[in-house]
């Protein structure tokens, strides 16, 4: 899909300190396991709390970046609110299926249910800002966040919106950060951020964030230029979409001054990020993200508000991103000025 | 100028029956898919009436093709089989040879399959077979099985916003064609009945102990439901290129949020009105050239009391025929849009309304009764259906006679 699709603002919760003042990434240092934990805001200032006290951690963090997000963008009520997210609220989920055990099935608070459902952060950023217009929530791992994206962008082109709030939110449970454990997605041994592309061993570190956007039409720094997916794909198959993705946008590999790219260290799925580079990309500069926020569904959105953060601080005409989640949803996204 | 969207193939499996054809009979019998389940285990079992697909796990994964196969959950393969009868019923022998979009809708995705072994996952000294279920704990698992076992990759997306889950899937695959993006798109949801849903929505004490009524003065709530629905979508230069059947157009639809209640919809109806509303004016035609609506009819009380509002405010005194099917196939979640879509096709090509059964009285905040005879020959040229969920999500389609 052609078109220009502007940034007019960003925020971020995640493992950082991204959600005020001035953007330094730092590395982690990790003390029990493999896991990077986003840095919490104090809520208070964009809940109420009679809310808050209900609300689960992931519907928190989901909530108030999105508030935040419209007040950095300016825009008091969007035209659509359209969010990613690959696990919703595994706090909530867990909870039930634990609740449901433990009270043999009756007598249950209803609370964590509700929560449980993917859309539910949707429904409290609509209810908290007035917003009755399109809502959407996409939940398919690696494509959740940039399904919201394609979302937004046909919304504008189709004219139907001149603000579309746009994000993703993911969070890592104990229980889950387990689960996933015994299907070897994390690394075994603890493994600092500033080691993780030199450990040379399989499995991720595994991290969780929350990021939204809120695009327009309207003219501003930085804007979307192309969007694609691809699904469990050769690495011919990365090659030649990228080469087609890049023509159809009137570039070459040359022309991109900055490639952020999602490579995690893990030995089994890194092999797509070595081939693209020394194909396409050898002189270009490389940034990688996850020893910044870790490896999750929605890690993408996390490399959308650095890709944001840098442009708007460089020279950057050109910046692509490309992010693969263990090795089946395969996405670039193409930014520029 | 975007395309025009039509629908080309349709599929389904419910309580009421394993294709569409079965779901046809079972409506014109006015046979209920109502029941007491089989499978789940639950303390519930005698008590909440569920309308439960009659086949067993293993017999589903016969009827798709999957026998012997590992972790196939019931909600893939539910999905599964409908998916394979929509292809037939397209004329698509080959799905891989056309660039198309797979986009789905689940509520909990495999938690059928992964709340029997979830507790074993987690305990250390347990190993097993059990641990290929560990994907198919979110919703994600369900499409791409679906997709990959018949090829479609160029667009692979779940939806999942409650129980318009569906609608909105239709929605999406349908902008997309009208984009250019893709000109096929496969669009539907699968559910499978759970513990873990049964248990949340008598938590909410949303579900009767009989048999649902919508739109009943005395209605108390719903019935849950499963099964699996999707429609072929095409864009019209396809349709002609390849001389398929045009089954319906999908003429119009709209999205809204009612940003009052994270689990009830407004007293008015506004959401619901709102997408009704908008869903028309997109298809261009007026409340007049309504003949049928297929409303979202949970028989909770707040649904039909604010669905009903809706209808009055947009239909005023001229409200067309409206039933809700769920006494049929239960309350199916992310399929129920899907499911009904495609019996707005059905009422559209019989000619028929089907009827709103376990009527008996008026509600007394409205002046309409839904139709609770099934009417044969009854000319239908547009039909709404509605799709309403939690976190205030509403969604609403306009399927149309294809007239050329």
């Amino acid at each position: 899909m052609k078109g220009r699709f502007y940034i007019q603002g960003t925020a971020a919760i995640s493992p950082q300190e991204s959600f005020s003042g001035e953007f330094t990434p730092q590395l982690l240092t990790l003390a029990d396991k493999n896991l990077l934990r986003v840095k919490e805001p104090d809520y208070r200032a964009f809940i109420a709390p009679n809310s808050l006290r209900r609300m689960s951690r992931v519907l928190k963090m989901g909530l108030t970046t999105a508030i935040r997000c419209l007040q950095n963008s300016g825009v008091a009520v969007p035209d659509a609110i359209i969010t990613g997210t690959g696990k919703g609220s595994l706090h909530d989920t867990e909870r039930f299926l634990h609740d449901i055990r433990r009270y043999s099935e009756t007598a249950l608070n209803p609370t964590p249910f509700i929560q449980s459902t993917y859309n539910s952060v949707n429904g409290l950023v609509a209810l908290q800002v007035q917003c009755t217009e399109y809502n959407n929530t996409f939940v398919h791992r690696g494509f959740s966040f940039e399904h919201a994206l394609l979302d937004a962008m046909m919304l504008l082109s189709e004219g139907r919106a001149g603000n579309v709030l746009a994000g993703a939110f993911d969070e890592m449970s104990d229980e889950y950060f387990y689960i996933r454990s015994r299907i070897g997605s994390w690394k075994e041994q603890l493994t600092q951020p500033e080691e993780m592309f030199t450990a040379g061993t399989p499995g991720a570190l595994s991290g969780e964030g929350s990021a939204f956007f809120v695009l327009s039409s309207t003219p501003s720094d930085v804007h979307i230029a192309g969007l694609k997916m691809l699904y469990k794909p050769s690495q011919e198959r990365v090659h030649e979409t990228l080469e087609a993705f890049l023509r159809q946008h009137g570039l070459q590999p040359s022309d991109i001054g900055l490639l952020i790219s999602g490579r995690s260290g893990d030995t089994n799925f890194d092999h797509y990020y070595h081939a693209l580079t020394a194909q396409y990309f050898p002189q270009t500069p490389e940034v990688p993200f996850k020893q910044l926020c870790g490896e999750y569904d929605t890690a993408a959105s996390f490399a959308l508000w650095l890709a944001v953060e840098r442009m708007r601080k460089e020279e950057l005409r050109h910046v692509l991103i490309y992010n693969q989640f263990f090795g089946e949803q395969h996405t670039f996204i193409l930014l520029g000025r | 100028m975007a395309e025009r969207v039509f629908i080309t193939g349709i599929g389904m499996i419910s309580a009421i029956g394993s294709n569409v054809m079965e779901n046809l009979r079972s409506l014109r019998l006015q046979q209920t898919g109502l029941g007491y389940t089989k499978f789940i285990d639950t303390i519930h079992r005698n008590t909440l009436p569920v309308a439960e697909v009659p086949q067993s796990t293993p017999e589903l994964a016969a009827m798709a093709g999957m026998e012997g196969t590992a972790g196939y959950t019931r909600t893939a393969l539910l999905g599964l089989v409908a998916m394979q009868e929509s292809l037939q019923s397209a004329g698509i022998a080959d799905a891989t040879a056309l660039p198309a979009a797979f986009i789905n809708a689940s509520t909990v995705g495999g938690m059928c399959d992964t709340e029997q072994v979830y507790f074993d996952i987690l305990d250390p000294s347990k190993e097993g077979t059990f641990l290929q279920f560990i994907d198919t704990l979110d919703c994600a698992d369900c499409t791409q099985r679906i997709a990959d076992a018949v090829g479609i990759n160029e667009y692979v997306a779940t939806i999942s916003t409650a129980c318009s889950s569906s609608a909105n899937a239709l929605m999406y695959g349908a902008r997309m064609i009208r984009q250019g993006l893709v000109q096929r798109a496969v669009c539907g949801g699968t559910e499978a009945l759970t513990r873990f849903t049964m248990n949340g929505f008598n938590s909410l004490k949303n579900i009767d102990k009989q048999f649902c009524r919508p739109f009943d003065q005395h209605r108390n709530g719903l019935n849950l439901g499963e099964g699996a629905a999707y429609l072929v979508l095409e864009s019209e230069s396809l349709v002609r290129e390849r001389g398929a059947r045009v089954l319906a157009e999908l003429s119009g639809w709209c999205n809204t949020n009612e940003a009052f209640h994270p689990t009830a919809p407004s007293p008015e109806g506004d959401g619901a009105y709102g997408a009704m509303k908008n869903a028309l004016a997109m298809s261009g035609r007026s409340a007049e050239d309504v003949q049928y609506v297929n409303v979202h009819g949970t028989a909770t009380l707040n649904n039909d009391a604010s669905e009903g509002k809706a209808l009055e405010r947009l239909f005023g005194g001229n409200v067309p025929k409206f039933s809700s099917t769920k006494p049929f196939t239960g309350h199916t979640l992310a399929a129920a849009g899907a499911i009904e879509a495609i019996y707005a096709v059905l009422s559209i090509d019989q000619q028929m309304i089907f009827p709103n059964l376990n009527f008996s009285e008026k509600m007394e905040e409205l002046n309409i009764v839904p139709e609770t005879q099934l009417l044969e020959e009854y000319p239908v040229r547009n039909v709404i259906s509605n799709s309403f969920g939690f976190g205030g999500n509403n969604a609403s389609l306009v399927i149309s006679k294809y007239e050329g």
